[in-house]
């Protein structure tokens, strides 16, 4: 299942917002999209993931990567992950970098 | 069908009447296009011709470049340049190897001169295309042999304790695998290191971290703690039981973290693992479990699985992390099932996953030993990937131990291997 990625931003907040799967095929779209908001260099980088319905480590590893993009002091929530997707971030000690939230 | 596609170059002079009512005259398929469009239009939309028809006003090596951006991305046209009156201009096409045409354009030469060059350039693309299907081959060969110095990183054989069973299903989903395993002895022997770990993604990249990942974790459980072969439990604080093991355990687990994080934090590869050591003696296990989909500890007298849950991140994510440490016990007729996402995330043809419920409904009641557990998740796994792609590395270890200890194990104890 493919990917769609938006990228816009809201105030001091950069946001991605990402419907589909999120696997080694669809992770590259979202590490262009994370350098492209990496360089927008707002305080804030948000990534919508309400619509994500799987995400494979390739996913997980997407989130690392945008960590080390973006500046130390900048932000990253991921929001509304549904419960699959938020525990494969839990289990993977993700959430000790990144803010998740429900909305 | 026309049997020749010819691009005509939109330059000043156009060519003159009699020229192309003898391409129409030969049923040529004609596109038109600027040197422009040629050098700066997008790949996909470059025409693939047989022959690139241009007046000989226009600029020799400027038509080169646009014919070896087509030949890189369509494939090469014959240049045949055309004049009436500028032979001088001829001269410099003609000597980088054009073709030409000059009055009268007859329609009968002008055929035969085109079906020729249509019949080159033909050739050319044959060329290109056995030229790519080589590189292909070249490109296959050089995975093969990835995959095959990548098993040299699984161990060729598992030490399996006297009393203990091991058993251990890999199966990647691509010539090489980000899981692995490993089984090796530590502190002098007298601990069995037990690991199953996933490399994030796949593919090579997550091949060489898998190399890098598994020699730092092997060589520091088996380089440290020689001189401290006791540490302290730190579960909690309440434990204070010296755990044999632990800080090999610890050691390789934190060094290899912090070595990633130092030297590798910006490709952003991490693994997830399960790290047990085992006393064969006493069936007691001290793990790490670092990020990793938790292992069950199913018990002999058939109740339900016990999850043996993370301890700590992720390796290779957050520098200067702590881990702590997990105890479980192995007792006669218990079985520790360890495994990779690849089996609770297998994927059915309409995408469904196998899950976790499916698995657990599938690992309920005791199993009667390592093999039969593993023959039966990994039948489980394939039936229900079925015709789907196999879309992750499907990695299982089960360490049974028996009820009755059937002494050394006549099947080659220390040297069994599972494919």
């Amino acid at each position: 299942m493919p990917l769609s990625v938006s990228l816009s931003i809201e105030g001091d907040t950069t946001v991605i917002e990402l419907t589909g799967e999120l696997d080694a095929k669809t992770a590259p779209d979202f590490h262009r999209t994370i350098e492209k908001a990496a360089g927008h260099g707002t305080h804030t980088v948000e990534i919508r993931m309400a619509g994500v319905g799987y995400m494979a480590s390739a996913g997980l590893r997407s989130l690392v990567f945008a960590q080390q993009k973006v500046a130390n002091d900048v932000t990253i929530k991921v929001v509304g992950a549904i419960e699959p997707v938020s525990r494969t971030i839990r289990t993977a000690g993700l959430d000790r970098s990144i803010v998740l939230s429900d909305e | 069908m026309p049997s020749t596609t010819v691009i005509i170059l939109d330059a000043y002079p156009p060519p003159p009447p009699e020229l192309l009512d003898a391409l129409q005259a030969m049923d040529a398929s004609l596109v038109t296009r600027t040197l422009r469009e040629l050098r700066e239009a997008p790949p996909e939309l470059l025409p693939v011709a047989d022959v690139l028809l241009a007046p000989a006003e226009s600029d020799g090596a400027a038509v080169r470049m646009a014919v070896r951006r087509l030949r890189r991305w369509a494939g090469a046209p014959i240049v045949v340049v055309w004049t009436v009156t500028e032979f001088a201009a001829l001269e410099e096409h003609v000597r980088i190897g054009h073709d030409y045409l000059v009055p009268p354009f007859l329609p009968a030469l002008v055929g035969a001169r085109l079906h020729s060059c249509s019949e080159r350039a033909g050739l050319g693309r044959t060329l290109r295309e056995a030229d790519a299907r080589a590189e292909l081959m070249g490109y296959e060969k050089e995975l093969e042999i990835g995959r095959e110095i990548q098993a040299g990183f699984l161990p060729e054989s598992m030490p399996v304790p006297d009393g203990w069973e091991i058993d251990v299903r890999f199966r990647p989903a691509r010539q090489v695998a980000g899981d692995f395993y490993d089984v090796f002895e530590i502190s002098r022997g007298r601990r069995l290191a037990v690991v199953v770990a996933d490399v994030c993604d796949k593919g090579v990249g997550a091949a060489l971290f898998m190399a890098l990942i598994r020699s730092l974790l092997r060589h520091t459980a088996q380089n440290s703690g020689l001189q401290h072969l006791v540490a302290a439990g730190r579960a909690g604080g309440s434990r204070r039981i010296p755990v044999v093991g632990a800080t090999p355990l610890l050691n390789a687990v934190t060094a290899t973290n912090s070595y990633l994080t130092r030297n590798h934090l910006r490709q952003g590869y991490f693994a997830t693992l399960f790290f047990g050591v085992l006393d064969p003696l006493t069936g007691s296990l001290v793990y790490i479990n670092g990020g990793h989909n938790p292992p069950l500890l199913l018990p002999a007298d058939g109740s339900p699985p016990v999850a043996l849950d993370v301890t700590g991140p992720a390796v290779g994510v957050l520098p200067d992390c702590v881990y702590t440490l997990g105890y479980a016990q192995l007792d006669p007729g218990d079985t520790l099932f360890v495994f990779t996402d690849g089996v609770p995330e297998a994927r059915c043809p309409d995408g469904r996953f196998l899950g976790d419920d499916r698995m657990l409904e599938l690992l309920a009641g005791p199993p009667s030993n390592g093999k039969v557990l593993v023959d039966l998740m990994d039948l489980a796994v394939r039936e229900h990937t079925g015709t789907a792609e196999q879309h992750d590395d499907v990695t299982m270890l089960a360490l049974h131990r028996p009820r009755a200890a059937r002494g050394p194990h006549v099947d080659g104890a220390g040297t069994r291997v599972v494919a």
